[in-house]
């Protein structure tokens, strides 16, 4: 009797539990989950190919960059894929379960006018059930903006972390002949100028908000430090003094920027409140000292120098000033980028006469190259999940932006073809 | 005592069997935990640069409106480094040393040293190579005699190529420092 009932009891927990059976990821490239992403569909209104054609640009830049998907080729699709049904009770998923896939994507859309409602749904064709079910209200305009936050969505909901794809990338362009300050959407969509300086404008950092970007400039005849807020345009000076004043990062909190100083007649690190006063000096030596970068607990900063001979990366304690190398190989290391999670540093490294990108963890173990083949590799930076890093290639003549998967895998360029673009830096989600 | 436990399991029984059809039908999921999440996006336009507010003028050039500083600029011939160094060569001493004869016979005229650097470095680096060359520049120049007061200095880094070529013969010349005569 009792055996009976324990049984039954179990056999039923197993039928409850079933619809829950988590899908789990651990990292990009790991592993790919066969996905079918349908065409979204028109809610009672004529369709618009423009908005259609603008969701899946999006949707497959972002998922396939994601490197967790294998696609379900769409000309498989049954008749599931011309259904409205939103709701997953309404989802053939015998269909998609027939064509292999574990998950499903399927959306709609209204547009009336500039009024823009987006639907998008991720459901688990195996377990039955929806993963991630989202409406976006706004305008027309900001339709790419609601498809890169679905699929920051869609990685959350599928590995326990939001995607970067709703990030802008700030960047450095030659279009108008000169230097200046961009703004782009993370696949390179809608680039907009920022600053009109006509001098050269350098190496920008985004605050840890996103609303603020620190640059050099030689605006006023010297390479002075400059912050602009993005959305009121807004434009000063944090730090002119005498000599160099470039390299400048925020630190992760937006507090303090690290950046180098000349004014000693010797390249330092220098820390600096968010306002533009000295806190403090963080190197002392009579080499050239340059190219900070915070390790996200704010404590340590990996940079740039020559005081054993070639530039290779230091790290700094800021407790105790004390000075340790990390790269021994190699000899020519530039630009190190600590990663925001905090277990690694990617830097550009000259080998064969050609900059290419490694990274290395910060006790100096575990060093490999990330990318290969012709162009320099310059400027690495991270996405703000650690998952992706953004350079500059420049195998075709010029300098242009390319993403690719922090494991060195799926690169894919992303700035304007011809364009000469530099410097580029992801900001976090807007 | 025995009956009241096996009335309890029972009761536990009738009572998991009972839901346990409606979870076959629709494993995890309600009408109303379905409800998508709803984003009002209302996107903060970033600010760019307004393109309809600029005209031609930017950047005018001074030295091409004083005679005086046109010559100085003719007379102050620019110097040469080897690759990553901000040494002086001996060719570069003499360059400099005709350059402090015309400053000391034209007290009225100030220069800022450029420093430049090839391409082939990092930019940030150049930079800072950049500086060294200027530096060094301006500390021979007032070893000659020439007051510092008179001398500024700047580094363009790889920024300003003589020539935008990419071979040994471009990188030879970008590899410099100039001269830049204000009053």
């Amino acid at each position: 009797m009792w055996y009976r009932i324990l049984t039954t009891l179990t056999i039923l927990m197993l039928f409850a539990s079933q619809g829950a059976a988590e899908i789990e990821i651990r990292a990009p490239g790991q592993q790919e989950i066969p996905l079918a992403v349908t065409r979204f569909l028109a809610i009672d209104q004529a369709r618009d190919r423009g908005v259609e054609e603008e969701i899946d640009q999006v949707l497959q830049f972002d998922l396939e960059l994601a490197g967790l998907f294998e696609f379900i080729d769409p000309r498989s699709f049954l008749t599931d894929a011309g259904k409205l049904g939103l709701v997953s009770i309404d989802v053939d998923f015998q269909e998609w379960r027939l064509l292999g896939a574990d998950l499903v994507i399927k959306g709609a859309y209204r547009l009336s006018g500039q009024q823009l409602v987006l639907e998008a749904r991720l459901f688990d064709a195996k377990g039955r059930r929806l993963l991630n079910g989202r409406r976006y209200v706004g305008q027309r305009k900001d339709l790419r903006r609601m498809v890169h936050s679905f699929v920051d969505q869609t990685l959350l909901s599928l590995t326990g972390e939001l995607g970067p794809f709703s990030g802008r990338i700030a960047y450095v362009s030659k279009t108008t002949g000169r230097k200046e300050l961009y703004l782009m959407e993370v696949d390179g969509a809608q680039p907009i100028r920022l600053t009109d300086h006509r001098s050269i404008v350098l190496n920008p950092d985004f605050s840890p908000n996103g609303r603020d970007v620190i640059f050099t400039s030689y605006k006023n005849g010297n390479p002075d430090l400059f912050l602009k807020e993005l959305f009121t345009g807004k434009e000063r000076v944090l730090s002119s003094r005498s000599g160099l004043n470039v390299g400048g990062r925020y630190d992760a909190k937006g507090q303090r920027i690290a950046l180098t100083l000349s004014k000693d007649k010797n390249p330092e690190i220098y820390l600096l409140h968010d306002t533009g006063g000295i806190e403090k000096r963080a190197t002392r030596h009579w080499s050239i000292d340059i190219d900070p970068s915070w390790a996200p607990g704010g404590d340590q900063i990996v940079f740039v120098s020559n005081r054993r001979g070639n530039p290779h990366l230091f790290i700094t304690d800021l407790q105790n000033d004390d000075v340790r190398r990390l790269t021994l190989k190699g000899k020519y290391d530039a630009t190190p980028a600590w990663s925001p999670k905090g277990d690694r540093i990617v830097f550009s490294r000259r080998i064969e006469g050609q900059f290419q990108v490694f990274q290395i963890r910060p006790d100096g173990s575990d060093e490999r190259q990330l990318t290969f083949g012709p162009g320099n590799k310059e400027h690495p930076r991270w996405s703000p999940d650690s998952r992706f890093l953004i350079y500059s290639n420049d195998k075709t003549g010029v300098k242009e932006l390319y993403l690719m998967r922090s494991d060195g895998t799926g690169a894919q360029k992303v700035s304007a073809a011809g364009e000469d673009a530099s410097h580029p830096v992801w900001s976090a989600r807007w | 005592m025995k009956n009241w436990t096996g009335m309890f399991w029972l009761l536990l029984v009738v009572l998991t069997l009972a839901l346990a059809p409606g979870c076959a039908k629709k494993p995890a999921t309600g009408g109303n935990e379905e409800q998508p999440v709803v984003t009002n996006v209302s996107d903060k336009d970033v600010s760019g640069v307004d393109q309809s507010g600029m005209s031609g003028s930017g950047v005018t050039d001074r030295t091409g409106q004083d005679a005086g500083l046109q010559a100085a600029s003719a007379a102050l011939n620019r110097i040469h480094f080897a690759f990553d160094q901000f040494s002086l060569s001996g060719e570069a001493r003499r360059t400099l040393t005709a350059n402090a004869d015309y400053l000391r016979a034209n007290p009225g005229i100030k220069v800022k040293i450029e420093g430049h650097c090839d391409e082939r470095g990092s930019d940030e680096y150049n930079l800072a190579l950049g500086e060294r060359r200027a530096q060094a520049t301006k500390d021979y120049l007032a070893s000659l005699g020439i007051s510092s007061s008179r001398l500024m200095t700047i580094s363009y880094g790889e920024e300003k190529p003589l020539d935008p070529a990419s071979n040994e013969a471009a990188w030879a010349k970008n590899r410099r420092a100039e001269f830049s005569p204000a009053r």
